[in-house]
């Protein structure tokens, strides 16, 4: 039996009271939305070829035995509906996706007269998408009457993938099912222990920071002491121990001073080395992890800028551990010891200077909840007009095609309004509210002045303890005032701790074997078998190509764009690996190759060619570094690239990439097919390799690269068929399928697919003039 | 090429197959629909045969700008996702097939409309959603909130789930004030 969702005991004693026994159940799933779109819990099950529906409602509650008891959860299924059809009267169930939603569907077998009829299963919300499409193809597999018993230990595993779906302590879905952390439970000190790691190794520096900050506060706390009240005091009053030696004891002020700078100096030095070095470990650790990932990774995620990101979070990271925690530290001793202190001094006094603290505690928080908020429309707003800025930038070309000069202006004008607007907001709130808190304080300070005042007349306290006690209740409000950011600080901290997290937690899909066959020499003989794939899951766009390249041959691959042709290439060199059947090179499974046998004897060429900054040799040599100067020439010479290449004045040592030389999009793509003809590999993938040129220029590197594909295995995906004339044949891909294939002339005399595309370029060719 | 140089109408460069109650008809069948439809016949540059009348056992219906005209500009495919024909207004197609049409796309374009938002919370740049859409407490969650929510004017959106599944707020001025300050840093 496969069940895709754990289905409740009360469900399964509703359908055990309509007398289906749930040992005979095949397939139990679950869909989140009734007929008419409204949230319900719909229960489908497959059962002695019947399918049955039971839709209605799971309601919880949880209910609390006793104060102290954890509450249970108390559930109730309400039954409104039981539907149930034949299983034989259908010939294919299939999940259809709409917009928000989907639902399944299933085609009635087709009587003779009547048009085939579809009819609705069940709506479900993308949320049980995943589900729907296994539940699909579980039950055409039951039609079709393939044994799904067969494959025993698989089921095992989709059970363990079905109970890993939600967080087993709020019952909420994963975010991310690969990722199995659940954001809403996972706690903060879990995230900080795994970050702490980078910074165990470099404890005795964060230890001296630590302390050296204590040191500093400690002598902080120290001065306003010796130069107020023990100076008024001791110093200029008569009575006191020390009156007259003014110099000795300036000395001494001076020297607090002096030591405080030096020990802040020592602070200094010791956090920036702990501070490039952590981050350089976060950062590499980080560009590691990324490295490692399956290209999938990077399809799947907007990874535009994820660079910067990186750089930012792992500042963000730093700053909690050097600066945040430190900080929160010495801030905590420094408020226990300035208000220790005080309590000493006066008791009654300190009472009444604190009275305003805790106000101006929330006040303050109150204040930075408004702040925050204010920075974050001006964020948005600033980033809103950055992108419009840079959008119009990148299109000036379009822009002044259509004369739209005067509109884009108006529309940046727009944005840079209620940019304006905001900052405008945000610093007239800023510069009305913080008197008011400084007000605050000073109340305070007045409060003290007053009482203190009367205690000094009254002869129970000194003037100089008053002044003293004065300089350290102003201390106490910095403090405090850290407190209250912190809660921000840290909230930034903590998403760039789980951003890390979830790029160093990703799990390559693409793995390297850990055994893997040698190579060795390399015949080139390809075998696609029975091969079937889908960038998403359930999705297939490869859906069961086989098919057999003797070494040395030349096969072609046409289709139309989309029909999966540079998905083979991609599976070929392991960016992606099958979802089920294999490829074999010389009769090796490409997933038992190590990625170095496997990269160094197949070699593509792709529509996409990037070049990195540096020189032109730099760049034909990237895929052989150790190539010698002879054989980079000789490579451009076979890609077509020397020509151009020698007219350049700085020749191969023309620099390209950003900023530089900008070479046409057919000179890139004769750079890169130069280098991987440098690569000198057994398997060469040209994926439209010579799609961005003109015909003349192709038909030249053509000939060239004729010369160069003897004796290799050549795979040509094109959309020009004239280029696979030589082929030794050609395979036709549509819709992931392979329905034709054969020798050029084989598949003409066919009048398929192919003898359509053929005639129709052959059209297309003749029609601007050109004779094939 | 002809000698006297004319500036075709755009029109004249693509023919577009308008569906209307004179040349298509939409029926129910099983829980969906199928169209028969009479296209005037016509020779293609390649030899081809168009037109005359076909019957589709079933066709999908797709906005072509579905915030602007919900139910206006229909294109009509066919299974292998190939336009047949385009209404150009429901109501050209007579009011028992607009129904029709109306209630398949209403399907098709179903999204939870939020009638009021209860909380949203922020959790290591996740945002959780609790909210209530025609009585029902729905609850989701959000990643990347700010690039999630799609404003289609100033005051209607759209948001995104994890899971691909779009919520609308028609008009954001008109959630009441504790739900809209939930949501106001986010627009």
């Amino acid at each position: 039996m496969t069940e895709l969702y754990d289905i409740p005991k009360e469900v399964k004693a509703a359908l055990e009271a309509k007398g289906i026994p749930y040992e005979k159940v095949d397939i139990a799933a679950k869909t989140d939305l009734d007929d008419g779109c409204v949230p319900c819990d719909n229960y489908i099950f497959v059962a002695d070829g019947d399918i049955i529906i039971l839709a209605g409602s799971m309601i919880g509650r949880l209910k609390r035995n006793g104060i102290f008891k954890q509450p249970k959860p108390v559930r109730h299924f309400t039954e409104l509906s039981y539907t149930h059809y034949s299983l034989s009267d259908y010939e294919e169930f299939q999940v259809e996706e709409l917009l928000s939603s989907a639902r399944i569907v299933a085609r009635r077998r087709a009587d003779a007269d009547s048009l085939p009829r579809t009819e609705l299963i069940a709506n479900l919300s993308n949320t049980y998408k995943n589900e729907a499409y296994k539940f699909v193809r579980k039950i055409n597999a039951l039609i079709k009457g393939e044994n799904n018993e067969s494959s025993g230990d698989n089921n095992e595993d989709k059970k363990d993938e079905k109970e890993e779906l939600f967080c087993p302590k709020c019952g909420r879905r994963y975010a991310d099912p690969e990722r199995k952390i659940c954001m809403r439970c996972m706690d903060k000190v879990h995230i900080i222990k795994r970050f702490s790691i980078f910074f165990a190794r470099y404890k005795f520096q964060i230890g001296a920071i630590i302390f050296t900050m204590i040191l500093t506060s400690a002598l902080g706390i120290l001065a306003p002491y010796i130069s107020s009240g023990f100076y008024y005091d001791e110093v200029l009053d008569q009575n006191g121990r020390f009156y007259g030696k003014i110099l000795l004891v300036i000395g001494i002020i001076l020297a607090t001073r002096i030591i405080s700078i030096l020990v802040s100096i020592v602070n200094g030095v010791i956090s920036s080395r702990v501070a490039a070095k952590v981050t350089y470990d976060l950062k590499k650790e980080i560009f590691g992890a990324i490295e490692r990932l399956s290209i999938g990774y990077f399809t799947n995620r907007q990874t535009g800028g994820l660079m910067t990101q990186v750089n930012n979070d792992a500042n963000n990271i730093y700053w909690f551990f050097c600066d945040i925690v430190p900080y929160s530290i010495v801030n905590v001793f420094q408020i226990i010891g300035i208000i220790v202190i005080m309590l000493i001094m006066e008791p009654v006094l300190t009472l009444i200077s604190l009275v305003t603290v805790p106000i101006a505690f929330f006040l303050i928080r109150k204040v930075f909840a408004i702040l925050e908020k204010y920075h974050a429309k001006r964020y948005s707003q600033s980033r809103s007009l950055n992108s419009l800025l840079s959008d119009i930038l990148t299109g000036i070309r379009v822009v002044k095609a259509f004369s739209k000069e005067s509109e884009e202006a108006a529309r940046f004008d727009v944005r840079n309004k209620s940019l304006a607007a905001a900052n405008m907001k945000a610093s007239v709130f800023n510069t009305t509210v913080f008197p008011f808190i400084s007000m605050l304080i000073y109340i305070s300070n007045m409060l003290v002045l007053g009482v203190g005042g009367w205690m000094v007349i009254d002869g129970k306290m000194s003037y100089g303890i008053l002044l003293t006690f004065i300089s350290y209740m102003n201390m106490v409000y910095n403090p405090i005032m850290f407190f209250v950011d912190i809660v921000y600080m840290l909230t930034d901290c903590l998403n760039s701790m789980n951003r890390l997290m979830d790029v160093m937690d990703a799990v390559p899909d693409v793995v390297e074997s850990k055994n893997p066959t040698p190579l060795g020499e390399v015949r080139g003989e390809v075998e696609f078998d029975n091969v079937v794939f889908g960038y998403e899951k359930n999705r297939t766009v490869i859906d069961g190509i086989s098919f057999k390249i003797n070494p040395g041959e030349v096969i072609g691959i046409v289709g139309h764009t989309g029909a999966g042709k540079s998905t083979l290439a991609n599976l070929l060199i392991r960016l992606y690996d099958v979802g089920s059947g294999s490829i074999k090179i010389d009769g090796v499974d490409v997933r038992d190759i190590s990625f170095d046998d496997l990269r160094k004897n197949v070699a593509i060429v792709s529509q996409e060619t990037y070049l990195f900054m540096g020189t032109i040799m730099d760049n034909i040599k990237y895929a052989r570094p150790d190539a010698t100067d002879e054989e980079v020439i000789t490579a451009s010479k076979i890609a077509g690239a020397h020509d151009f290449i020698i007219k350049l004045p700085d020749a191969y040592n023309t620099r390209i990439g950003f900023g530089y030389k900008d070479l046409s999009g057919g000179e890139r793509q004769r750079i890169s097919i130069a280098r991987a003809i440098l690569r000198n590999p057994r398997i060469l993938i040209m994926d439209e390799a010579t799609a961005a040129m003109d015909t003349q220029t192709e038909r030249r590197i053509q000939a060239a690269l004729d010369n160069l594909v003897k004796g290799r295995t050549t795979i040509m995906i094109a959309h020009r068929l004239s280029t696979l004339r030589n082929a030794d044949y050609i395979i036709v891909i549509e819709n992931g399928k392979m329905p034709e294939f054969g020798t050029h002339a084989e598949l003409l005399a066919k009048k398929g697919i192919f003898y359509k595309l053929y005639k129709l370029q052959l059209e297309a060719l003749r029609n601007i003039g050109i004779e094939e | 090429m002809s000698e006297e140089k004319k500036v075709t109408e755009l029109g004249d460069v693509v023919s577009i197959t308008y569906l209307t109650r004179d040349n298509c008809t939409f029926t129910k069948n099983g829980d969906f629909l199928s169209l028969t439809v009479t296209l005037p016949k016509e020779i293609g540059p390649d030899g081809e045969e168009t037109g005359g009348t076909k019957t589709y056992d079933r066709v999908y219906f797709h906005r072509a700008f579905p915030y602007d005209h919900p139910y206006a500009f229909i294109s009509v495919l066919d299974r292998e996702s190939v336009e047949i024909g385009i209404i150009r207004d429901l109501s050209d197609i007579g009011p028992d097939a607009a129904e029709l049409v109306k209630s398949e796309l209403d399907r098709k374009y179903y999204a939870p409309v939020i009638d009021r938002i209860v909380s949203v919370k922020e959790r290591f740049g996740y945002t959780y959603w609790h909210v209530i859409s025609g009585g029902h407490e729905l609850t989701f969650t959000v990643r990347d909130v700010y690039r999630s929510i799609t404003k289609v004017t100033q005051t209607r959106i759209f948001i995104s789930d994890e899971d691909g599944n779009r919520y609308e707020i028609p008009d954001t001025e008109a959630l009441d004030r504790k739900s809209y300050r939930k949501i106001e840093l986010y627009l």
